[in-house]
């Protein structure tokens, strides 16, 4: 199937699974998972820069939609989607992605999807999660709120990432 | 001019992703007015449909306990109504206030309580004469404050809200005092500006004050759960466990002021 068709058909479904069903599990009230994330993970790895950021813009302000804070998520993503060439450049170190259309856990292994999930998750929730208080005041609370989140967030998109990506071996 | 057009094909991806956030922080920044939230105007159809849909699902695991609560309620009311016609056939309004107030039964098809700012969304709008201002309450206290609406749904904001603030008062001693919401858990509200002589024990009851034009009079609020004093002899704060479980929220009634225009149309003359 068509890259750009997979990708959209991945857009819906995680904006919505996000929506519909991440943000209402409620672990303590620190927890809030954010597995949209793993969208702009996915993106193509040569993909034109300024269409990532635009990616990224466009999850963020999908999932803004439904929590009704317009900005929020689009600042956090677009962060992120920013910093991803960088990310992957400092996360494979030499390297190469000659034969990788985009980040595949079968052809990179799980400890460099961790090392990318990581770095890629704490971008994000650091953003979020400040931009939320909109101030430094509390800074507690949104420290322990991104060391609570992120995890939790890692190891849903890792969840996620082994079961769909066992599906596509035996195809 | 031509320098410029290097220049910005040469940073095109800086220069966008710089763009990009101006966009966010300006749509931020707005929606942290109170009013002002133009996008979800305009999408609230749409999104509003997609929870419904969701909720919809859930409201089939739910069914038993919904009926259970619903029962309740209507045992609740029909003591209510033995009341009023147990009295004289001539007064069958206990108080004026049961005439000002319109109840608009809803359900909650959305609803968060884990961000800073947590909103509701409810599935009735406009064309059930919901309007921004309105109050909504819950069989257990009270809710929040509608703040958007479109055709056939409404946003409303939750006493989780870092900006809610609500008049209430203490029932035992008549005293006022302002709630927030600072604590960023769903079980409990901030009483803020209590007078020092005041003194409050566990379990006090906190009602909705006098002087709100959006909530009616004596709604339950909650219970106090922990008091603070404050060192320079200021004014206290107070803990309060809120009546309403905003996490298994289900249905709502909006309340209609049926005197809302006269009073703004005097409240604007000052």
């Amino acid at each position: 199937m068509n890259r750009t068709i997979i990708n959209i058909i991945r857009f819906v479904v995680l904006v919505l699974f996000q929506v519909l069903i991440v943000n209402h599990i409620r672990l303590g009230g620190y927890v809030h998972p954010y597995i949209y994330l793993l969208f702009v993970m996915l993106l193509p790895i040569n993909m034109p820069k300024w269409q990532l950021l635009l990616c990224g813009f466009g999850v963020g302000l999908a999932v803004d939609l439904f929590t009704g804070t317009p900005g929020l998520h689009a600042g956090a993503t677009t962060l992120m989607a920013f910093c991803r060439p960088s990310i992957l450049k400092l996360v494979s170190g030499n390297q190469k992605f000659e034969n990788i259309q985009e980040p595949d856990l079968g052809q990179l292994g799980g400890v460099w999807f961790i090392r990318y999930s990581v770095c890629m998750v704490l971008v994000h929730h650091f953003t979020l999660f400040i931009l939320e208080s909109f101030s430094f005041k509390l800074m507690g609370q949104v420290l322990l709120r991104i060391l609570l989140s992120a995890p939790v967030t890692i190891f849903l998109i890792m969840m996620i990432l082994y079961l769909f990506s066992s599906n596509k071996k035996k195809e | 001019m031509l320098n410029l057009i290097r220049f910005i094909q040469k940073n095109h991806f800086v220069i966008l992703f710089i763009l990009l956030e101006v966009i966010c922080i300006l749509l931020l920044s707005r929606s942290q007015n109170f009013h002002k939230q133009a996008v979800m105007n305009t999408t609230n159809n749409v999104v509003g449909r997609i929870y419904e849909w969701g909720s919809d699902v859930g409201n089939y695991f739910r069914l038993k306990k919904t009926n259970e609560q619903l029962a309740e309620e209507n045992a609740l009311l029909r003591q209510q109504l033995s009341v009023v016609t147990d009295t004289t056939q001539n007064t069958y309004l206990i108080n004026e206030r049961d005439t000002i107030y319109e109840y608009i039964p809803a359900q909650v098809v959305n609803n968060s309580i884990n961000q800073a700012k947590n909103y509701i969304i409810i599935n009735k709008g406009k064309l059930d004469g919901i309007k921004p201002d309105m109050s909504v309450i819950s069989p257990d206290g009270i809710v929040g404050v509608v703040s958007n609406v479109s055709s056939h749904y409404a946003t409303i904001i939750s006493l989780l809200h870092s900006n809610s603030i609500i008049g209430v008062r203490f029932k035992t001693s008549q005293e006022l005092g302002t709630l927030k919401w600072t604590t960023n858990n769903y079980r409990y509200g901030m009483v803020e500006d209590i007078p020092t002589h005041l003194v409050l024990n566990e379990g006090d009851t906190v009602l909705t004050g006098p002087y709100s034009f959006i909530f009616p009079e004596d709604l339950m609020v909650g219970t106090v759960e922990e008091t603070y004093e404050t060192a320079s002899g200021d004014l206290n704060r107070a803990k309060i466990r809120f009546s309403t479980n905003f996490a298994t929220l289900r249905h709502v009634y909006v309340i209609k002021n049926l005197y809302t225009t006269e009073l703004d149309s005097l409240r604007a003359k000052f």
